[in-house]
């Protein structure tokens, strides 16, 4: 009975009320309209209640299977799934989203634009992140920087005195961020890889340069050379230097010695330190980061 | 039904009424809000665990490191803290990776958090713009703005609350507050909150994500350190809003639960004040 009087009673005397309160006010634009009600078969709404709550059922169930697809090993295990739950499938899936991501930094990146530089007394502490160990000093004496892929088909060796002599040096006081999310400024100076590349120009068709330094150990320390892809329009912007020195002292062993990549406009883990080879190619090198499940790009 | 009644019946109810009494109701949600909001569900917690991961790599809030764990985290300092105080984690292996392990991804796997992080996150941005979406097209967006009265508004519906326990105890009546809108002033301030922290988090996540691209948006947040506490504390607002949402939704009933999923609702009274008053 009361049920009765609750579903039809009302909507027969409210429907030309609704209507002509709307016609007799016109609205404010941000005040809140009345929701239209409407009366419906019970059939009607059991039918399409249990329609969407099918709907739903099932979208839950594939909101859990595709947590379960995605998410890493280790943390299924530890929820108790007995099942290796890798598959090409999710690296894939996962790599893609990486990929648009820098796709998206790509899109972002602007060669003339520049990234703020600080003062002298904003400069903060910068903790030696050496992936492994980090490598004995005696490598620096015998250093020299070999440069390949040279339009002249050359394979060219510059020592640090070379380098010092031939470019200008420039200093900056810049940001470096870790993929870790620490950050720290610093002073910085050294050539720019812009000039660099002037001088010794690439081969026409290059569009990246490989930066790896070959005294870099792993942290037992055992050689574990280090490589990394710098897309050419990042290694020309002008504040992309050849870094020889830090806080105005010469490079130490912790920061890289003698000679490191300063690229303020990528994460920290594409600053090599140390560099030893850099070779100009054509397609994407490998990237010592990307192998082990971090992006390629990495422009901040 | 009809077949039971007598045929002097049928030919009054067609006279007068229709057939087959009906039920009023109104929409409540839009369908593209109502699938925005449950895809927030996933979206949000692969958020949260696969942050908390990122976290992990590099803590906002540290200490000296401690001389017997060497531990600097405060996260991780409650790990211990738990791992020595509950019963039956006396030997968990690695208290100061307790919280890490339960609360997130897990430690020491800040790649694969990362690659979740910013597929979710790029899930978050769409699923936001479908809901945005879902409210202009519903007008549901008007429900959701502040009012001068919400104040005042505001402090009635925390009055019923709080006093609501101590009512039921002592088997008084307790009435809730009258309103002529679709939610009270507390409602609304934490559905209106809740998409503002929604756009914050996504400035602040571009934010700490392009520090050099995007400067003039760290700098707004006051440079790259502080948009990452913003951007930590910011997850906070997600946590604390959930937890009375999920228990007044099962205290207000299967109504509102159900307008949710299905968009209608039966409790069609209220807009009829609302009708009666404007």
């Amino acid at each position: 009975m009361n049920n009765e009087g609750k579903g039809a009673m009302p909507s027969t005397g409210m429907q030309p009320e609704v209507k002509s309160a709307s016609m007799q006010k016109p609205q404010r634009f941000f005040g809140e309209r009345p929701l239209p009600a409407i009366e419906m078969a019970p059939r009607v709404l059991r039918y399409q209640s249990r329609r969407d709550f099918l709907v739903f059922g099932a979208g839950a169930l594939a909101a859990l299977a595709g947590a379960g697809f995605l998410l890493p090993q280790n943390t299924l295990s530890r929820m108790g799934m007995p099942r290796n739950m890798d598959s090409p499938g999710k690296e894939w899936f996962l790599n893609k989203a990486l990929r648009i991501d820098d796709d998206v930094a790509e899109a972002l990146y602007s060669g003339t634009r520049r990234v703020p530089t600080h003062t002298k007394s904003q400069i903060t502490p910068l903790k030696n992140n050496y992936n492994g160990a980090t490598p004995d000093p005696g490598y620096i004496s015998g250093w020299k920087l070999t440069l390949d892929g040279l339009a002249s088909g050359l394979s060219i060796s510059l020592d640090i005195r070379n380098l010092l002599t031939r470019f200008s040096v420039h200093e900056q006081i810049t940001r470096l961020v870790c993929v870790e999310g620490w950050s720290a400024i610093a002073c910085w100076a050294g050539l720019r890889l812009d000039d660099l590349l002037r001088a010794y120009p690439p081969v026409s068709e290059a569009k990246w340069a490989r930066v790896e330094s070959s005294v870099n150990l792993d942290a037992s320390g055992n050689p574990d050379p280090y490589f990394m892809s710098l897309d050419l329009a990042t290694a020309r912007h002008p504040q992309t230097l050849l870094a020889t020195h830090f806080n105005g002292q010469p490079l130490t062993v912790d920061h890289g010695a003698p000679l490191r990549l300063l690229v303020p406009v990528k994460l920290g883990l594409k600053n090599v330190k140390a560099i030893t080879r850099i070779t100009y190619v054509a397609e994407e090198p490998r990237d010592y980061w990307a192998e082990r499940g971090y992006s390629r790009y990495d422009g901040i | 039904m009809s077949h039971s009644m007598p045929p002097d019946c049928e030919s009054n109810s067609t006279s007068t009424l229709p057939e087959q009494p009906g039920v009023l109701v109104v929409r409540k949600h839009h369908f593209l809000v109502r699938w925005s909001h449950w895809l927030n569900v996933p979206i949000l917690l692969g958020l949260i665990l696969s942050g908390i991961s990122i976290y992990w790599a590099s803590p906002i809030y540290q200490h000296k490191p401690d001389p017997s764990t060497g531990n600097a985290d405060v996260a991780a300092d409650i790990g211990i803290w738990i791992c020595a105080h509950v019963p039956g984690l006396h030997h968990y292996s690695s208290p100061p990776d307790w919280v890490y392990t339960h609360m997130s991804l897990g430690p020491g796997m800040l790649g694969l958090a990362l690659r979740l992080h910013w597929l979710c996150a790029y899930l978050f941005m769409l699923n936001g713009a479908v809901y945005a979406a879902g409210l202009v097209r519903g007008g549901g967006w008007r429900s959701l703005l502040p009012r001068r009265t919400d104040l005042f508004d505001a402090l009635r519906m925390f009055r019923y609350y709080l006093g609501f326990p101590f009512a039921k105890l002592a088997r008084r009546k307790w009435l809730h507050p009258l309103f002529d809108t679709k939610y009270n002033a507390l409602q609304r301030a934490a559905y209106f909150s809740v998409p503002v922290a929604g756009l914050l988090s996504v400035a602040t996540g571009w934010a700490i994500h392009k520090p050099m691209q995007l400067h003039w948006l760290a700098a707004a947040f006051g440079g790259y350190n502080t948009a990452r506490v913003w951007h930590f504390w910011l997850m906070w607002v997600y946590i604390l809003f959930v937890v009375p949402h999920v228990i007044l939704v099962f205290a207000d009933g299967w109504d509102t639960l159900r307008s949710m999923i299905v968009g209608w609702s039966t409790r069609a009274e209220r807009s009829e004040v609302v009708a009666n008053e404007q």
